[in-house]
């Protein structure tokens, strides 16, 4: 895995075909950034804005560092721009925040979908959420985030978590899908 | 990545057209007919039933269809284009219709309240409703020029809204008849002079009888205007699609027949005579809400909310129309019946801006003739709408002779004699389109003047267009020749013919900002690299299945600046050109078919770096098939960003 970004002068792309070639980011488990407190089971009726601010509260709570209204405002701002929202029924707002150590994550499983309002032919069934420290270097593994988890949950395996009977029993199925 | 909407939402796309008519149609027929106007509404709208069945079964031969697919497929070129002339000039009407009727509603609105609020005002409704409808279509045109398709999310939000109304209006009107008593509208014809057009002059012409009936109910027909758009819908539906079209059909036959049957009924049924016409015939809803039984201010409050509804709905109408019209125009343009000129995207927002300025500009024109007023935009509407039903039944029928294999759907009523199935149900259906398309003809004075005028003016830009269109598509053979530009389904073919190691995938889309293919260009190896330059074609909303992808102008444009960096560079690629709603899935889905090692973009003007490369983590891991990386590269003046997926 490599990030590379190049201020002028100009950069030759010889030099980044030759860098030295991408380091996978290993062991990282997407399970390992969840629990039990931050995986949320919506009642019926909510819409993605409660959603939302509820699974921010979840995670800051977790995370016992964060005030919670600035994150949630960021994850807003970042929701205005181009869609978190995949046809597969997943969302994947997110943040990247100054002063974070390490990536802070939480999920959401509706059983009952609820519609996007910027995509509102798309259903969300599972919100993942996550914060990451607005570092460069750490940029390659937001991505690298960003990318497995749209690749773990697929409409198979969310049609699995949507069923199951509360947090505990959904971390352990994603533990066991990514084992 | 095609996503498609269920039945409840194309019903609601359908009836955000075909409902708004219950906001005038009761107005405009009753100054045609008389107050038995609402007998002929309900058999409009009865018959709509059938002309549902039409539909589904040239959707089941064409999901691409539309009147001019179905007729051009039946009965040649010609006629496919005077058939989308003419429903143009409806599409071109709907808008106007629909804003200023939404004018008058408000202007009625407002007049009432001032009093209330002691402001001694009194609003012109004719001259309100004209500046109501430029600013709501000029509206609408600053949405469609950037892009911002008609959401089917807010069709239904509109419709559960107009839901809410309509029950509300039934049940109060329902006890207003009877705590009060009634009577039904009466059965026999009061036609005005307008209403006769010019029958009038014709001796053996009288209005009674079957004629004076076949005149009426020409007169009512636009209570189903807005039934076309099923066609444009068929394309976004679910599987099963047939079978959910006809849910859909259901849905909206039920809703329309309840809420504009009903409504012109109570209208007649409540309103007193002497205020009906005179005091609310530009907004007859409006006057029902004030005449039902009920405190003033209750009924004021009632009167709000039907205003409220109608100015949604009908600039959903407004709004539906200038999407409509841009579409059935672009599928011309694809089908070189109109010059290239006019598919130019616009540099921002990428739509097809020129068409959308000209079908805005006509309906603002129309705005400005009218002058305000409901009942001659009424008169003059229907015309395309008629005479596309008259040729799209004409077409189908003739397809059950010309096409014989079997189809998902057929109208019922056929009879199989000697090996021969004869479809009588498709023929009554066209006999009665036919007849009261014809008598419209004269007793529709301004529709048959304006619309065959602006029908003609439309075929004939049609027709030199298309010729004017072949000279220059014998250069374009060339260019495609050239080119060998592969399109979507070829991406297979094109994966199967590259062989060497690596594959480099360059996404371009405008002929200005081509610096990475440059950069690329100067650095590959053409011995180990087999280098892919990309584009796509982005559609969104109604018209999204696209079966036509020749390069239009922009795409000749940018893939002439693409061969000539090519050249200038010795280097050989192989390009292609992908339809899709959304870019990045294009892209995944294409590199993924060729099997690339590495992905190279532009600095998007739109959209920064980071968020570019977020949006394409998330679309490659939701599409990732092999788990093999892949580099993304983004190269711009200054600036390289590079991460492997």
């Amino acid at each position: 895995m490599a990030w590379f970004q190049k201020k002028p002068p100009e950069p030759s792309a010889e030099l980044v075909k030759n860098s030295p070639p991408p380091k996978a980011v290993k062991g990282l488990k997407i399970s390992s950034l969840l629990s039990e407190a931050t995986i949320l089971f919506p009642q019926e009726g909510q819409d993605k804005s409660s959603v939302l601010q509820a699974l921010v509260a979840s995670v800051c709570a977790k995370s016992g560092t964060f005030d919670w209204a600035p994150l949630l405002k960021k994850v807003e701002e970042r929701e205005q721009g181009i869609s978190t929202t995949l046809d597969t029924g997943l969302s994947l707002p997110h943040a990247r925040v100054d002063g974070l150590a390490a990536i802070q994550a939480g999920m959401a499983v509706l059983r009952k979908p609820i519609s996007d309002p910027k995509q509102p032919d798309l259903s969300i069934r599972i919100m993942f959420l996550f914060f990451s420290p607005n570092k460069q270097e750490a940029f390659a593994l937001h991505l690298q985030l960003l990318r497995g988890v749209a690749s773990l949950f697929q409409p198979a395996f969310i049609d699995q978590l949507t069923a199951t009977s509360g947090p505990a029993a959904a971390l352990e199925l994603v533990r066991k899908l990514e084992a | 990545m095609l996503s498609f909407i269920s039945f409840w939402r194309a019903a609601a796309i359908v009836l955000c057209d075909l409902a708004s008519t219950a906001y005038y149609i009761g107005g405009i027929v009753e100054q045609a007919v008389g107050p038995s106007a609402p007998w002929f509404i309900l058999g409009v709208m009865l018959f709509s039933y059938a002309i549902r069945y039409v539909y589904m079964e040239s959707c089941s031969m064409f999901v691409r269809g539309g009147v001019y697919k179905v007729v051009k497929e039946a009965m040649g070129g010609k006629l496919a284009k005077l058939s989308a002339s003419a429903l143009m000039f409806d599409y071109i009407l709907t808008g106007p219709i629909s804003t200023v009727s939404a004018g008058q509603y408000l202007a009625g609105l407002l007049n009432t309240i001032f009093p209330y609020l002691r402001i001694d005002w009194h609003l012109d409704p004719h001259a309100f409703a004209v500046v109501f409808a430029i600013a709501a279509t000029t509206y609408f045109w600053r949405e469609n020029v950037k892009g911002i398709h008609e959401s089917s999310d807010k069709a239904l939000k509109i419709m559960q809204l107009t839901a809410v109304m309509g029950v509300i209006m039934i049940v109060w009107c329902g006890y207003t008849l009877w705590a009060r008593g009634f009577t039904w509208p009466p059965l026999t014809l009061r036609f005005s002079t307008e209403g006769l057009g010019w029958a009038a002059n014709v001796s053996w012409l009288k209005p009674v009888g079957a004629i004076g009936i076949l005149m009426a109910f020409g007169h009512s027909l636009l209570a189903m205007s807005g039934e076309e758009s099923l066609a444009q819908v068929y394309r976004e539906i679910e599987a099963p699609k047939i079978r959910n079209l006809a849910r859909a059909g259901i849905v909206i036959f039920i809703f329309s027949l309840l809420l504009t049957s009903l409504v012109s009924f109570f209208a007649v049924m409540i309103i007193p005579d002497s205020v009906r016409i005179s005091q609310y015939g530009n907004n007859l809803l409006a006057g029902l809400a004030m005449s039902v039984v009920g405190p003033n201010w209750i009924r004021l409050l009632l009167q709000v909310f039907v205003v409220g509804v109608g100015v949604l709905i009908l600039s959903g109408a407004a709004n539906t129309s200038i999407v409509g019209a841009n579409g059935v125009l672009n599928r011309l343009a694809e089908d070189g019946i109109l010059v290239d000129w006019f598919r130019g995207l616009h540099k921002k927002f990428g739509t097809t801006h020129r068409l959308i300025n000209m079908v805005v500009g006509l309906q603002i024109l129309t705005i400005l003739a009218c002058r305000g007023d409901v009942y001659l935009l009424g008169e003059a509407y229907a015309f395309g709408v008629v005479w596309s039903f008259v040729f799209n039944t004409m077409a189908v029928m003739r397809l059950r002779f010309i096409k014989r294999e079997a189809r998902e759907f057929m109208v019922p009523g056929n009879i199989r004699i000697n090996g021969v199935e004869w479809p009588l149900g498709l023929g009554a259906i066209f006999v009665l389109l036919f007849a009261t398309a014809s008598m419209n003809l004269l007793t529709k004075k301004v529709a048959t003047v304006s619309g065959a005028a602006f029908t003609l003016v439309f075929f004939l830009i049609f027709v030199f267009s298309e010729r004017w269109n072949e000279k220059v598509h014998s250069g374009l053979k060339a260019l495609h020749a050239k080119f060998n530009l592969r399109q979507a389904h070829d991406l297979k073919i094109v994966s199967d013919e590259i062989e060497k190691p690596n594959r480099t995938l360059v996404a371009v889309r405008d002929p200005g900002n081509l610096h990475h293919l440059k950069r690329v260009l100067e650095t590959f190896d053409e011995g180990t690299t087999d280098l892919v330059v990309f584009t796509s074609r982005i559609r969104t909303g109604l018209g999204l299945v696209d079966e036509v992808v020749n390069m239009d102008n922009e795409e000749q444009k940018l893939f002439t600046r693409v061969l000539d960096l090519a050249e200038k560079a010795g280097k050989t690629i192989t390009p292609m050109l992908v339809v899709s709603n959304e870019p990045f899935y294009a892209i995944t889905q294409a590199a993924q078919a060729v099997k690339a090692t590495e992905v190279v973009f532009g600095v998007s003007a739109k959209i920064s770096t980071d968020a570019q490369l977020e949006r394409l983590a998330m679309t490659w891991g939701s599409l990732q098939t092999d788990k093999k990386p892949v580099r993304f590269r983004i190269l711009g003046p200054g600036v390289e960003h590079a991460v492997d997926l």
